[in-house]
């Protein structure tokens, strides 16, 4: 019972920030592409602006990865 | 490594200009400065005069009617190096243009009519079963409409219409051609043809309009007619193509013309940027350090002794041009570096370290012998196949080799051939980390790699602004630099790994690590020091991102491997195949795209300093389009 819960913790963890992540980049992208559109030399900074959202589910994963590895054993 | 540049000042006598534009032209080591922008210069610009401006006008012209006849065929015609006399190209121009354009108009007649005439041929068969028969109507003529079915009634009241004019004189012969489509064909003597027209024209319904030719003949014949003109205007479109290619393939000489003309007009635009006097001109512009004696010696041979290259005091104000230069294995990372900012005049040139660290991070995520191998023969081909037709494409592949060096070596390290495969078939085993079970030491490792990254990006950063004496930005490195490792210190005693008196001097070392990113930034520090230190933290972390994409990767490899070991042999072989390809894929796009947002963010964050404008030298390099 104990490890299921664990096991919906860790899911919920990266689930979450990665449901986050996907909004921010969805934002970020569709504006990322406009501006890309006028200004083709801002490719570097768009990927770069995209990028940055990752961070969340990156952290998720860390928490996740915690949850499992130093909790479930 | 950024390329010191020296400003110049070419002054010379006014009859030796055009030899020494053409020169440094030549040359293509030099980037004008507009003297209206340089301060050191006094001398008002010089204007082109009468004969110049005439000269642009020309050339200009000329060079746009060459773009349109050569654009008028996909190959080039081979160039022919001699020297072309520009003064007759233009008569030369007139006596063969007309020909060669109306070729070209009679070729996009024949494609107009190529595009239309299916769209005929399918509005004809739709009406076709409505009027089997339309022969011996001689003095009538026959108008085919079609009408949405939702607005078949539009036909009763063409019918009132016509019956009024005509008084009974006329059939409509409709019906359903398809489920939302309803046809019509009108048949009305040919005396009234002109009132029909205009009747049709003012009633909702959609008259199906055929080309000239086919307008009186009935409907079967017409389509016939067309089924047979579509079989051959391909073959008239080709003949007119080739004979356009072959008048433009016996002009060679027009592709060395374009490129004088290009030339030329570059040359004549520079003198915008000069300034002058009655008698002498004055010339500014960046010359890359290690070229300024060749440029020297280049003015010399053609100024005969009366124009000098001079040293220019560099200003505040001034910003030179940033031309990178790195031994030929680094090169394709300057596109990459270049790709967010073009790095600043004077700052650090970080393409090196992104060739050091970009490919082993890729490495270290994708690791497998096999997709290593495939990716390296991948882009071998692609350096080989592009190296001229798409030779950025050409560049980027030496990413991918260097790429596929280090995962083929991660891969040896992880023990992986396209997964477990290796293990399967050959017990192979990891020389350090078996990442589908070792988790927990594979994502320790990636955050200290990424550490490590950070803490040199930081010692970059702390040199960087010691150079350029900014005491803000040596103040935040070297407290982002201690609390960092204060932070380590701190994990390394809760965790065990170091004895519990290193608590006190951990602690310590991230206060005074946070007191100096905030001392500096005012009142503001109080809340930006602490969001920096929670910043660094997540740095560190976002290298998480190398052992969760790599363990992504291996997972989706065995999932090739079980499926390929259901079912019959040749089945499995080809899901697996399939699978390993998919992954193969989002192998080499996602640790691409994530190696080079490390840099980016976490990485160059640290130290970089963008916003420069890339070195473009007056010169040949237009040539080229």
């Amino acid at each position: 019972m104990e490890l299921g819960l664990l096991a919906v913790g860790a899911g919920l963890a990266i689930g979450l920030a990665a449901l986050a992540t996907g909004y921010a980049q969805a934002r970020i992208g569709s504006a990322g592409i406009g501006a890309l559109a006028e200004k083709p030399e801002l490719t570097g900074r768009v990927i770069l602006l995209i990028a940055i959202p990752e961070t969340l589910v990156i952290l998720g994963f860390a928490v996740a990865a915690m949850i499992i590895l130093l909790l479930g054993g | 490594m950024l390329v010191p540049m020296t400003k110049v000042h070419v002054i010379g006598h006014r009859r030796r200009l055009e030899p020494t534009v053409q020169a440094l032209h030549r040359l293509s080591s030099i980037q004008l400065i507009d003297v209206s922008d340089d301060a050191s210069v006094t001398m008002p610009p010089l204007a082109a005069d009468d004969d110049q401006i005439h000269e642009i006008e020309e050339f200009r012209y000329l060079r746009a009617r060459l773009d349109a006849l050569l654009a008028l065929t996909p190959e080039r015609p081979s160039e022919d190096a001699t020297e072309v006399d520009l003064s007759d190209l233009r008569a030369e121009l007139e006596s063969v243009a007309p020909e060669v354009e109306e070729l070209a108009q009679s070729y996009e007649e024949l494609k107009a009519e190529l595009d239309t005439l299916p769209r005929h041929v399918q509005s004809l068969r739709r009406l076709l079963p409505l009027v089997p028969e339309l022969t011996g109507l001689d003095g009538y003529d026959t108008a085919a409409v079609i009408l949405d079915a939702r607005h078949a009634s539009a036909l009763g009241t063409l019918n009132a219409a016509l019956d009024e004019l005509l008084s009974g004189n006329f059939e409509i012969i409709s019906g359903q051609v398809d489920t939302d489509t309803v046809g019509a064909v009108v048949v009305t003597p040919r005396k009234a043809a002109a009132e029909v027209q205009a009747l049709l024209g003012r009633q909702q319904v959609n008259r199906v309009r055929l080309p000239h030719q086919f307008e009186s003949v009935p409907f079967r014949d017409a389509i016939n007619m067309m089924e047979r003109r579509l079989v051959e205007l391909p073959v008239e479109m080709a003949t007119v193509q080739d004979r356009i290619t072959a008048i433009i393939r016996g002009h060679g000489q027009w592709v060395t013309a374009r490129d004088q003309l290009v030339e030329r007009l570059n040359q004549l635009a520079a003198i915008h940027h000069l300034g002058a006097t009655p008698h002498t001109f004055v010339l500014s512009g960046w010359v890359p350090a290690p070229e300024l004696e060749n440029v020297r010696r280049q003015v010399a041979a053609v100024g005969g002794g009366e124009v000098i290259v001079e040293l220019a005091p560099i200003s505040d104000s001034d910003e030179p041009p940033i031309l990178m230069e790195n031994r030929a294995i680094a090169q394709p990372f300057e596109a990459l570096v270049s790709l967010l900012s073009v790095p600043r005049y004077g700052s650090l040139d970080p393409t090196a370290l992104m060739m050091v660290f970009m490919p082993l991070f890729f490495g270290m995520m994708l690791g497998d012998i096999m997709y290593g191998l495939i990716l390296l023969v991948a882009a071998v081909i692609v350096r080989r196949r592009f190296a001229i037709r798409a030779p950025s494409a050409a560049e980027l592949s030496k990413v991918f080799v260097l790429g596929a060096g280090w995962t083929i070596a991660w891969g040896v390290v992880y023990g992986e051939f396209l997964g477990d495969l290796g293990h399967r078939w050959f017990g192979l085993t990891p020389i350090w980390i078996n990442r589908e079970e070792a988790i927990k030491p594979l994502l320790l490792f990636s955050v200290v790699v990424g550490a490590a990254h950070i803490i040199l990006g930081l010692l970059l950063g702390l040199w960087a602004a010691s150079r350029r004496h900014d005491r803000k930005g040596l103040s935040t490195s070297l407290g982002s630099l201690l609390a960092l490792i204060g932070l380590f210190l701190i994990v390394g005693v809760s965790v065990g790994q170091l004895p519990s008196g290193f608590m006190t001097p951990a602690v310590a070392t991230v206060v005074v690590g946070t007191v100096l990113m905030m001392a500096l930034e005012g009142p503001m520090g109080l809340i930006t020091g602490p969001l920096e230190v929670m910043g660094l933290i997540g740095n560190v972390l976002s290298y998480l991102r190398i052992a969760a994409i790599g363990i992504a990767s291996v997972y989706l490899a065995r999932v090739a491997n079980e499926l390929g070991s259901l079912g019959p042999i040749w089945i499995g072989v080809i899901v697996a195949a399939l699978f390993h390809a998919l992954n193969l894929a989002l192998g080499v796009f996602s640790p691409t795209v994530q190696a080079l947002r490390l840099h980016y963010v976490e990485f160059f964050g640290k130290f970089y300093e963008g916003g420069g404008t890339a070195f473009v030298p007056f010169g040949a390099v237009e040539r080229k389009d």
